[in-house]
């Protein structure tokens, strides 16, 4: 079912184009990705979509309604870039203010125990490391309990382990509540899990799909032999049947072999002729 | 919007180095005051008896003036502060509209400003209490509280006109610091005004801060007035209100209500320019979150 839709989203900056002429369908309870390098014009189409800066041109619906709607900005909820939350406050204080900014009822206590913020509640914002500061942040993001849930590179800087944290709980809100994420990332590994993935590039939608078609599309799985001799070789196959089938037939030759189906990563570096970071 | 109110006021009352530095322009016409004003003042009036007693009440109703100055300004701050680092965007997504939003940032700065005043007055009250065993008469207290919420208003107002465009906190910075210097000035502290050049005071009672300090000052000396003065002739009083800012003269001196009126027309016309320009501001405002 459609969510949120955007048509001919055009954004303009004195005489710079940051975002040209893009259509995006989201559909419910999807995990959408929008990737591509930094500059792409992610955050500004991030920023149109949230209504925090208005389009030079353009629709965005949801729920038939516009941006500039309090109702559309009531079923949203934005992680931003940069913090937002004031480091001279507790988390506490944060959280509750922000809550009592909206005029229906919020539900704190599911939020301070899915994100564990018990131990830190009290603590100075600014006190906080990265991790815990994305988990208030998201906390925070989520107080409203919005339809659609925007994620503006919420993991840069941040480990293996709080980024393996967030996306836990993440997907079991997903899971929970069916709640939609849109998610700028230029982490390829985080689009990988997406059900749609818009690539963005130089203001523009270069492709989009789905994971696997898009890796279907753009890449080709690659097989690399290695041989008793100390030789490698490496060969691109359609899929495993051919790749058991070469296996097969060189099986005396080789000691070892590497099967890798192509990655988001391939798919990027096909589009545009370069790694996405 | 209760609740970005108490966020607001949090965030003041959580960074004493800003309060301290809210409070600099009023600390620094106090220690002035004590380290050697009072004394070229005491001298320039010796005929009048209990000049010291005269004095202290003087000085608190300009530092008030200048207390509502600065503290109001060093609020509505976190207003460009949140601006910049994209709080206001954040803020924006709430249920509270941007109206709403202003008026919790306004409403905020009148309360800091009220709160700041008082507790200013009770600082320099009791302080002249020990020192020069001035009375604080509390019986005037109401007065004090009304004026205080007036100036808060005003100044506030003030200050939200002048930071309307105002989008860097560096900006923001050297602002303050213009304030906080010609508050002082302004108010008739620094300086009694009746010594400055006809200029210069012309100048100042183009602002409120001067009407401000008279009504603060009339209210605070009027006992002590009374008492320094009863056995002089009615020339001399005139004399000492008019140059010492007690009472402003435009072709004769101004009674308390007609500085008040002035104050509330001063603080009428800056609202109405507010009002005129949020429309602007509003857009430059959002184009920038």
């Amino acid at each position: 079912m459609k969510l949120l839709q955007a048509t001919s989203l055009t954004k303009k900056f004195q005489n710079k184009i940051a975002v040209d002429n893009i259509n995006l369908t989201i559909n419910k309870g999807d995990f959408v990705v929008f990737l591509g390098p930094n500059g792409a014009g992610k955050s500004t189409t991030i920023n149109m979509l949230t209504g925090i800066i208005q389009p030079t041109s353009g629709q965005i619906e949801f729920d038939e309604k516009t941006t500039i709607n309090r109702e559309y900005r009531n079923k949203i909820g934005v992680v931003f870039q940069s913090s937002v939350l004031d480091a001279n406050l507790s988390v506490k204080d944060n959280i509750m203010t922000r809550a009592k900014m909206y005029n229906k009822p919020t539900q704190i206590q599911l939020l301070i125990n899915k994100f564990n913020l018990e131990s830190i509640w009290k603590q100075k914002y600014g006190s906080l490391s990265g991790g815990q500061r994305r988990r208030v942040d998201i906390a925070r993001a989520l107080v409203n309990n919005p339809e659609l849930l925007f994620l503006d590179e919420p993991s840069t800087g941040l480990d293996i382990q709080t980024r393996t944290a967030i996306w836990d709980v993440l997907n079991q809100l997903r899971h929970d509540t069916g709640l939609t994420i849109i998610l700028t990332t230029h982490y390829l590994e985080e689009a990988q899990t997406a059900d749609y993935v818009y690539i963005i590039d130089q203001g523009k939608i270069i492709a989009e799909d789905t994971v696997s078609k898009l890796q279907k599309q753009y890449t080709k799985n690659i097989l690399t032999l290695y041989y008793q001799n100390g030789e490698s070789k490496e060969l691109t196959v359609n899929d495993k049947n051919q790749a058991i089938k070469i296996l097969s037939d060189n099986s005396q030759a080789i000691s070892d072999f590497e099967y890798r189906p192509g990655t988001m990563n391939d798919v990027f570096m096909n589009l545009t002729g370069k790694e996405i970071r | 919007m209760s609740g970005l109110i108490s966020r607001n006021l949090k965030m003041y009352f959580n960074d004493r180095s800003g309060i301290f530095f809210s409070l600099m322009g009023a600390m620094i016409s106090f220690v002035l005051y004590l380290a050697f004003l009072s004394q070229n003042m005491i001298t320039s009036w010796s005929k009048v008896p209990d000049t010291k007693l005269l004095l202290d009440p003087w000085l608190i109703g300009g530092t008030l003036t200048i207390t509502a100055i600065t503290t109001t300004l060093s609020s509505l701050s976190l207003m460009v502060k949140d601006r910049e680092s994209h709080v206001l965007a954040d803020i924006n997504l709430t249920d509270i509209s941007y109206v709403g939003i202003q008026f919790a940032y306004i409403v905020t700065s009148v309360f800091i400003g009220v709160i700041m005043q008082l507790i200013m007055y009770f600082i320099m009250g009791i302080y002249f209490m020990i020192v020069d065993n001035s009375s604080l008469d509390l019986t005037i207290f109401p007065q004090v509280f009304g004026i205080s919420i007036l100036s808060s208003f005003t100044w506030t107002i003030f200050n939200l006109l002048l930071l309307s465009f105002v989008k860097k906190v560096d900006t923001l910075g050297k602002i303050s610091s213009i304030i906080g210097t010609a508050s002082g000035f302004f108010a008739g502290v620094y300086m009694p005004i009746g010594t400055l050049p006809t200029t210069m005071q012309n100048l100042m009672k183009y602002t409120p801060a001067p009407y401000n300090s008279a009504m603060y000052r009339n209210i605070l000396m009027n006992a002590q007035l009374n008492k320094s003065f009863n056995k002089l002739p009615v020339s001399v009083l005139s004399k000492f209100k008019e140059v010492m800012g007690i009472s402003i003269s435009w072709n004769g001196a101004l009674t308390f209500q007609q500085d008040l009126l002035i104050f509330i027309s001063f603080a009428l016309v800056i609202s109405i320019c507010v009002f005129l320009i949020s429309r602007i501001s509003r857009r430059l405002v959002l184009s920038k979150v």
